[in-house]
């Protein structure tokens, strides 16, 4: 079953084809890497199934539902959730409160029960903080519960980022370079982490990333992006051994002259 | 409850102050309901608004007027007694709150996606076009302002005597001075409970969210455009409260009364106090409103020493007298590790 379908998408931007006609998907509790040179269009492809681009032609399913015409916000109440490849937290709230972020839209009291604390309030944010609690200790940053979320150090701001949009309570979880900046053991942990994710939460993960060591250790899948276009698409070995793929990051083999 | 009971208590001890810090001391609780309101749009949600002057025009308007060219109506209505003019009070305030907060909706849901600077400009402009609107309505005064209206028993409303009605009985309806201590700081404790619960709620943090990073806020579900939209609303029906507060305290208003200095001056106490700190900017409401009376001694050099203590106040606490700093809690370092960690070096 197929939880995300990609049919045909196209953007453009001018006369700049970011995406070009891209067929693919991701399917239930499957964690699918897509990788690509510098300028692939990786990012573009996230920002057009989360809705910030709406694309050109062609369209998104989500679960069978078009989500094209959706806002960010929407998509996210129907089940997607990502990370950013720059880390975007928010800065002047804790570590909890970031994470209590992604409450927002589920709480059900809202601005006048919250302001007078009618019945059910104090229930529901105790439930809250619990949960953000629990979800903190699976990921060791329940000790900096109460820091601020930008003194954390780098690799924690990137799992507070993941611990953020999994709060979302998402079937498919996007992740933007999620070993960016980190050191080789970090690395390690990060993969771990994102296979425990994967199976503890039961959901589908699209991870875009440029380590190969991650890349080719955790996914099941890997389809390649060059210039907007899928070049390659298929089991991690077959990737690896791909002509075209080898190509699209080397360059051509020199001709003899 | 207990707040507003020892509100109660003080106002009934206000009789005996000199009316001149009384004065100064209702002004205070008005600002500080301007300042925190506006907190709400600055401060917390991080949408830079220079408009506050103008919603507060609109409150203080919509309220004198329904206080004058309705005053028979409400009089028979709700009577004379202290309940009845309370209802009366009430119904004004409310309704000059809520004109405020529609002009926030007209005002709100173009400009709001617009950002920093640009937001800053439309929403002055907006202010301005306000004023200027009502520098031109005769019937509440234009740039004369207004004090109030004659009612003639004939049902005739005219800001000034008709002399061809001179054989027609009138009465002259002053907008009422119905704004006391108990009045000022009830709306001035209502602001406060109402800021202080909703940003300690799931549901406020959705307005810092908002200021923190947009993108990220919409990505974790966060309907940004609706937080900014309500926090203009609810900023705006608060400004509109307090510009009926000020009417019917000082019974006459005129348009420059709400040009873009006193936009400057409510957005001065949010930045002196803090972004996004109540009680930070309580304080600075309180601050400035005291202050340049403080300095009346000094008359001629009153404006220079109050622009300086902004400037140096500035320099010194660039994030305000209790704006967050970012800076890394102290964290217990416990005796065992602490000697471990020096061992390393």
């Amino acid at each position: 079953m197929e939880l995300l379908k990609l049919n045909n998408c196209t953007i453009r931007f001018g006369g700049l084809t970011a995406v070009d006609s891209l067929d693919t998907f991701v399917g239930n509790d499957e964690l699918v890497g897509m990788i690509g040179p510098n300028g692939a269009g990786k990012t573009t492809v996230f920002n057009i199934i989360t809705g910030v681009y709406d694309p050109t032609e062609g369209d998104v399913l989500f679960n069978g539902e078009s989500i094209v015409k959706y806002k960010p916000y929407q998509v996210t109440h129907k089940g997607i959730a990502r990370t950013f490849q720059n880390i975007r937290l928010c800065p002047s709230l804790s570590v909890k409160d970031n994470v209590r972020v992604s409450y927002n839209n589920k709480c059900k009291s809202r601005l006048i029960s919250s302001v007078l604390q009618l019945k059910g309030y104090h229930e529901e944010e105790k439930q809250i903080d619990e949960e953000i609690h629990g979800l903190l200790e699976m990921f060791d940053l329940h000790v900096d519960a109460d820091e601020y979320a930008k003194n954390l150090p780098y690799g924690d701001q990137r799992k507070l980022e993941i611990v953020r949009a999994l709060a979302t309570k998402p079937k498919l979880l996007l992740l933007d370079e999620p070993a960016a900046g980190m050191n080789p053991s970090e690395k390690k942990d990060l993969m771990h982490l994102i296979q425990t994710v994967k199976d503890k939460f039961k959901i589908s993960i699209l991870l875009v990333e440029h380590d190969m060591s991650v890349v080719m250790g955790i996914c099941e899948r890997i389809f390649v992006l060059d210039y907007g276009k899928k070049i390659a698409e298929g089991k991690p070995e077959e990737i690896q051994k791909d002509p075209k793929v080898i190509e699209a990051y080397l360059g051509e083999p020199a001709k003899k002259s | 409850m207990i707040s507003i009971a020892v509100i109660f208590g003080v106002n009934l001890f206000s009789g005996s102050i000199n009316s001149y810090y009384y004065q100064i001391i209702i002004y205070c609780g008005i600002n500080i309901v301007l300042a925190t309101s506006l907190n709400l749009i600055n401060g917390y949600t991080g949408q830079f608004s220079l408009g506050h002057a103008g919603f507060m025009a609109i409150g203080a308007y919509v309220s004198a007027a329904l206080s004058t060219y309705l005053a028979p109506t409400l009089l028979s209505v709700f009577g004379d007694g202290t309940l009845g003019r309370s209802a009366w009070f009430i119904l004004v305030l409310l309704m000059g709150g809520t004109g405020a907060a529609i002009a926030g909706i007209v005002v709100g849901v173009p400009s709001l996606r617009l950002k920093g600077d640009y937001l800053a400009i439309t929403t002055l402009g907006f202010s301005e076009i306000i004023r200027v609107t009502i520098q031109n309505l005769t019937s509440i005064g234009a740039s004369q302002g207004f004090r109030g209206v004659y009612v003639y028993d004939n049902g005739v409303r005219s800001l000034e005597m008709v002399p061809e009605l001179s054989s027609v009985a009138y009465k002259f309806y002053d907008i009422p001075k119905y704004t006391d201590f108990f009045w000022a700081f009830l709306v001035v404790a209502i602001i406060i409970f109402g800021i202080t619960n909703l940003m300690r709620s799931t549901y406020g943090r959705g307005f810092i969210a908002v200021k923190d990073d947009e993108i990220a806020a919409e990505a974790m579900g966060v309907n940004t455009t609706r937080f900014k939209v309500t926090a203009f609303v609810i900023g705006a029906f608060f400004a509109g409260v307090a510009g009926g507060l000020y009417a019917h305290f000082l019974q006459y208003i005129n348009p420059e009364d709400f040009n873009f200095l006193r936009s400057v001056e409510i957005v001065a106490m949010v930045i002196l106090g803090g972004m996004g700190s109540t009680f930070g900017v309580v304080l600075a409401a309180i601050i400035l409103t005291v202050l340049p009376e403080l300095l009346r001694d000094v008359q001629q050099y009153r404006m220079i020493i109050y622009a300086l203590l902004l400037i140096i106040m500035m320099l010194l606490r660039p994030q305000g007298l209790f704006g967050i700093k970012l800076e890394r809690k102290k964290k217990k370092v416990s005796p065992e590790e602490a000697p471990e960690a020096t061992l390393k070096d």
